[in-house]
């Protein structure tokens, strides 16, 4: 028995010690460049950083960098809002079209290897300086819906919404690009759904609708909820904007104030905190909509009520009754 | 009056619910009308998808005379080579067909220095990915949960984030010995597993390992082998399609990089993508910039030659790798878990 228990953590110890052997290399690499640096930028926000000749220079000023940002600097917060609104605008967008085609795809239908194929080219050579050049050379402009009456409507009510629209249809090349590794999730996480549910379904009589939204959607809310998060990562990758406007994209903008040498890297900090925090609003936002609401929910039954009810009684009667005992003491 | 019953004979025989069946289709198939919907919507979508690959390819082909020519939008009235070349020079490759036969200026040029560049990284990142994922999918060890969310957390965490603090640890080591402008940086970055999305080559690992049955690690431990060897005659030998896989995407992306290349390397060592950010800068400062309308229209053209000549390597790597790429995102394991 003894003897066993020895063996048993002499065998944790190793399982440990392997473990940790072979995670070295990231996890040095994960406390050093990136753990540890996620935290440190928290502090330099509300620093002065300037580089000297001897070395760094870190004076502690408070949220003085904060208040310039909102209160004095006017290109942050364009930026960052023109991030909101393309992330809350394609973030959708893309998953819808990428659930629809991957649904599409899934069918028996001739050349879905030669469509995945192509649906899957812009994951492999899509690079920021590519994008950058097909935007400015207007190569990636689509269709121009300027002159459609319904825009003029809507552009009479409000401008910036016609804007949107315009840009979301202009850049719809765009947005399709980004549907590449969705759409081969979604594919995957389709073909995973047994196939009996489907015949199941179909003797009661359900309409495709019906499976659709009872049976489909619900099974692949998990992927939706990855292809959401890598979607919102990955936009704000590149440098994409909403709207035609000259408001610089937040990642450049970033990475102008690393450049500036005079407190650049405390700006620069604060920038990249506040763009963090958005983003992780943003992906828990995500977790908040996508994340799976049908745990079983245990239901007690009126007898187990009943007898909790009646165990908090007796348990309150003692109670009575012990501090009945001590007053007679 | 014999004709007309004949006729009328032979529309009685027609089966009309099998016709209808066929066109409109039931529960159980879809008819002729949903199949012609379909396809219609898949090709258009995958013309928007196209469109502008084809316009670059094309308009790199075209002459001046064309690119100006409002008539002349798709089909080139001659193909020439001139904007490719041109491109080529600006990208810092060798222009002529003779000079690409000159192997030590093709060695030094930008093209090169991307593929080396490229493959180390991208070797460097798969051990280190597939290590890791051996970690995560063999061994018990506390913490264990933690550290696979910190994985998918370092996935989330934008870049510009924790640049700050990493400018800063090179810039020190900078007054010490020179490393920005060099390749170390990223070296250091990506041997220890802070590579280019990183977190997914090691969710491919981890998912691929934990489908290789326990006994076959437990036998090999029995007849002595230690984790490494495991790791090593085990995991690896069985794992090549997938370290193929790996590395193909490793490869892809650091080539695309262009935030932390831009950031540590500074254009010291020129690079393909590099390049093409710089296009419009090397341009001007070589044939000087005029901003007439038509320039600016022929200097579209010469630009959509300089991205395909970009493109071109990491096409040709899909066409021959398209299988290992799409089955690599499959194998990420994360739908459905």
């Amino acid at each position: 028995m003894n003897n066993n228990k020895k063996k048993q953590i002499i065998k944790a110890i190793k399982s440990n010690l392997g473990g940790y052997l072979f995670l070295a290399p990231w996890l040095i690499g994960f406390l050093v460049f990136t753990g540890i640096p996620f935290l440190y930028t928290f502090y330099l926000s509300f620093t002065n950083v300037n580089q000297t000749a001897l070395g760094w220079q870190i004076k502690w000023n408070n949220f003085e960098n904060y208040n310039d940002i909102f209160f004095k600097n006017t290109q942050f917060l364009p930026s960052l809002l023109e991030f909101i609104i393309m992330q809350v605008l394609y973030v959708p967008v893309i998953l819808v079209i990428s659930f629809i085609l991957a649904v599409l795809l899934n069918q028996d239908i001739k050349g879905r290897a030669i469509l995945r194929t192509i649906f899957f080219l812009p994951v492999i050579i899509l690079s920021g300086s590519v994008m950058q050049q097909f935007i400015s050379s207007g190569a990636a402009n689509f269709a121009s819906i300027n002159s459609i009456f319904i825009f003029h409507i809507v552009s009479n009510y409000s401008r910036f919404f016609a804007q949107i629209i315009e840009v979301l249809f202009v850049n719809f090349t765009i947005v399709l690009w980004f549907t590449g590794i969705p759409i081969i999730l979604f594919i995957n996480a389709l073909q995973k759904i047994d196939h009996q549910l489907y015949e199941a379904t179909q003797i009661d009589g359900a309409s495709w609708w019906q499976i659709l939204w009872k049976i489909t959607i619900p099974m692949v809310k998990s992927t939706a909820l990855v292809v959401t998060i890598y979607t919102i990562v990955n936009l704000g990758l590149y440098n994409i904007r909403p709207r035609q406007s000259n408001i610089t994209a937040i990642y450049d903008l970033i990475k102008n104030a690393l450049g500036v040498t005079s407190n650049g890297l405390g700006y620069a900090s604060a920038y990249a905190v506040l763009y963090t925090i958005v983003v992780f609003i943003l992906v828990g936002f995500a977790l908040l909509v996508l994340r799976n609401r049908d745990k079983v929910k245990v239901v007690e039954s009126l007898q187990e009520r009943q007898q909790k009810k009646l165990a908090w009684i007796q348990k309150r009667n003692k109670k009575k009754l012990m501090k009945g005992v001590n007053k007679n003491d | 009056m014999i004709k007309v019953e004949k006729l009328t004979n032979y529309v009685k025989k027609i089966n009309y619910q099998h016709l209808r069946k066929k066109i409109f289709g039931n529960v159980t198939t879809d008819g002729l009308v949903f199949k012609i919907f379909v396809y219609l919507l898949l090709i258009g979508i995958s013309y928007v998808f196209v469109y502008p690959f084809i316009r670059m390819i094309l308009l790199s082909f075209m002459s001046q005379k064309d690119v100006l020519d409002n008539e002349v939008y798709w089909i080139p009235s001659k193909f020439t080579l001139e904007s490719l070349r041109r491109a080529c020079e600006v990208l810092g490759l060798p222009r002529n067909f003779k000079e690409w036969f000159n192997f030590k200026k093709v060695f030094k040029s930008s093209l090169m220095n991307s593929i080396k560049i490229s493959t180390l990284y991208g070797l460097i990142q798969t051990l280190v990915a597939a290590l890791t994922g051996f970690a995560f999918a063999r061994f018990k060890f506390k913490l264990k949960n933690f550290w696979f969310a910190m994985v998918i957390f370092s996935f989330i965490v934008p870049l510009p984030v924790v640049m700050v603090p990493r400018i800063m640890m090179f810039e020190t080591i900078q007054m010490k010995v020179k490393v920005l402008g060099t390749i170390y940086p990223q070296l250091f970055l990506t041997l220890f597993g802070q590579g280019v999305n990183n977190a997914i080559l090691i969710l491919i690992f981890y998912n691929f390992f934990k489908m290789i049955p326990h006994s076959l690690d437990e036998a090999a431990r029995i007849d002595g082998a230690n984790s490494l060897q495991v790791f090593w005659h085990i995991f690896i030998r069985m794992s090549l399609s997938i370290i193929v896989t790996v590395f193909l995407f490793a490869f892809v992306w650091n080539w695309n990089e262009s935030y932390m290349t831009s950031t540590f390397l500074r254009y010291k060592i020129p690079l393909l993508p590099m390049n093409l950010s710089i296009f419009d800068s090397t341009f001007s400062n070589l044939y000087g910039g005029s901003n007439s309308a038509e320039q600016i229209r022929i200097n579209e053209s010469y630009k959509m030659a300089g991205t395909l000549i970009t493109m071109l390597p990491l096409i040709i790597l899909y066409i021959f790798a398209q299988r290992q790429f799409i089955e690599g995102i499959e194998r990420t394991g994360i739908t459905g878990e």
